[in-house]
């Protein structure tokens, strides 16, 4: 009996048994946040609503405006800042990084300034962007492409430059120019390493844009959440944090795809970061 | 928060990556000299957008002196890494256990999965408005924004590490007699221990980040404060000196950790990827 037992946690769970585990899961938190936050139990509702609340506040949050925007706009405006930023960052990262990965001398002149740069958090850039910028849309921008960048550049580096050198020399020896080795060879092994870069740092653009619309934004899912909190809606607060979650898992979900699709012999597909 | 995906295929490297120090302490000096110059030089850069090195210089040396926003600058700097150091710890704490329970455990993955996906993708600085609803501007409302930060690094990384346990060292413990307790103890963490000190090292620094984030939203004290007053009083140096801390205080933080995974952990890293 007792090697049954200890068979069964030391086994992985097959398909069906992981749906209903996961299920089983979901339908006891979801059960316990209602039986800890109804009238008398434990949980004020000022701590933590109920979760029909949140679903009203949700639906509140869906049919009329809030804050002067409606739900779709705010949405709107946070997605249209971190894509500015991160784009940017991409244009200037993407050849900066293949650059520095392929010529040792950029490398030796540029990853050092990087190195000193890094361990500032984009986060730190917020004030200084502020007064640089003043509180528009342009000092959100401007830090999104500072925490965007780094990944960018890094990735983009690290892909050019653990290239095999196996297959440099056989495209030299096959008659192939510099121009020819660096699209054709290089990049092309590269790209699904490219890709994660891009998608770390779209990863890491979000994160940043929902601190910087905490301190410096007029509209904007981040935003959304600090009023919400200031006015004690809990209700929308939390609808404004799950959207955010939402919106950064499906970042990560399309990036994935676009690895299957522009790189599909690659094994990175299966890897989650 | 920062990774580096590793090339999709480990071949032997062709050279370190550390280039000959020359070029970039030129470059650096180059961009040094060039920051001063457009300061110095009337009518370039205002002393108010840009101040010249040797005012943000001057500027540490008041703030390391004087009071500034309720505190010296070691002040600011004193009450950032306690708040740090209790969020770590309790992301530490909780998260290497989880996280050998949940590679040791599989039944236990279905049922924490749905929960933990779905945190990881709140960005730690979206918990700051609920965080100061539920503390108040306290030094748990920072903890926990930092636990969160760290919480997740912890837990993926030692979960992949002891994953990774080759299952022939785990058969060969069990012939020569071990229970699951000293095959735990003896194989499977040591094994594991460099995928789960990664873990810890971006837990800490995700952690250090966040706090930041968190202390510039909310608090009376920290080196965040220290530069969201800065901004208030419209003084470049202050934020200055106070982002050149922060990065310096995370680089170290590292540094040290680097140096004590040497001495802890001589044997061979396992060829985890960390996950941050």
């Amino acid at each position: 009996m007792a090697t049954r037992v200890r068979s069964f946690w030391r086994t992985p769970p097959g398909k069906i048994a992981w749906l209903a585990i996961c299920l089983g899961s979901i339908v006891v938190l979801l059960g316990a946040w209602w039986y800890l936050t109804r009238p008398g139990g434990g949980i004020s509702p000022l701590f933590l609503p109920p979760p029909d609340e949140v679903l009203d506040a949700f639906v509140r949050l869906l049919s009329r405006p809030y804050l002067g925007s409606t739900l779709g706009q705010h949405i709107a405006a946070s997605l249209e800042v971190v894509m500015t930023g991160w784009l940017a960052a991409g244009l200037v990262g993407l050849p900066l990084g293949i650059a520095m990965g392929w010529w040792r001398k950029a490398r030796w002149v540029a990853f050092p300034i990087f190195q000193v740069l890094r361990p500032v958090p984009p986060l730190a850039w917020i004030p200084l962007a502020i007064v640089w910028l003043g509180i528009g849309e342009s000092a959100r921008v401007f830090v999104v492409f500072i925490a965007a960048i780094v990944p960018w550049v890094m990735n983009s580096m690290q892909a050019v430059y653990s290239i095999d050198a196996l297959l440099v020399s056989a495209a030299l020896t096959l008659g192939a120019n510099d121009r020819q080795i660096l699209t054709r060879v290089v990049c092309r092994t590269a790209l699904p390493t490219l890709v994660a870069g891009a998608r770390i740092s779209l990863g890491n653009a979000w994160t940043t844009l929902v601190a910087a619309e905490l301190l410096a934004a007029t509209s904007g899912l981040g935003y959304i959440a600090l009023n919400a909190s200031r006015t004690l809606e809990i209700g929308i607060l939390l609808v404004a944090m799950a959207i955010i979650g939402v919106l950064g898992a499906l970042f990560s979900v399309i990036m994935q795809l676009v690895t299957r699709i522009v790189a599909p012999w690659s094994r990175a597909n299966a890897e989650g970061a | 928060m920062t990774t580096i995906a590793a090339p999709m295929a480990s071949r032997p490297r062709r050279a370190p990556l550390s280039p000959p120090l020359v070029y970039g302490a030129a470059a650096i000096a180059f961009l040094l000299v060039l920051w001063f110059a457009a300061t110095a030089i009337p009518g370039v850069v205002s002393n108010k957008v840009l101040p010249s090195p040797f005012d943000v210089v001057e500027r540490f040396a008041t703030l390391a002196a004087d009071t500034f926003s309720g505190s010296t600058l070691f002040g600011h700097a004193a009450a950032s890494l306690t708040r740090w150091l209790i969020g770590v710890t309790v992301a530490v704490g909780l998260g290497v256990p989880l996280g050998v329970l949940l590679a040791w455990l599989p039944p236990l993955r279905p049922a924490v999965t749905p929960v933990f996906e779905l945190f990881r993708y709140i960005p730690p600085f979206a918990w700051v408005p609920i965080a100061v609803l539920w503390y108040g501007a306290s030094t748990t409302t920072q903890a926990m924004i930092v636990f969160i930060a760290a919480f997740p690094a912890c837990v993926i990384n030692t979960q992949l590490g002891v994953a990774q346990v080759d299952s022939i060292l785990l058969r060969a413990a069990k012939t020569l007699g071990a229970g699951a307790a000293t095959t735990l103890s003896r194989v499977v963490l040591p094994v594991a221990a460099p995928a789960i000190f990664t873990g810890i090292r971006i837990a800490f620094s995700n952690g250090w980040m966040a706090l930041v984030g968190a202390e510039l939203v909310v608090g009376k004290q920290g080196l965040g404060f220290l530069i969201s007053q800065g901004q208030i009083n419209d003084s470049v140096s202050t934020i200055l000196v106070g982002m050149i801390t922060i990065g310096a205080l995370g680089a170290l933080i590292d540094v040290v950790l680097q140096r004590v995974q040497r001495l802890l952990l001589p044997w061979k890293s396992a060829t985890t990827r960390p996950v941050a």
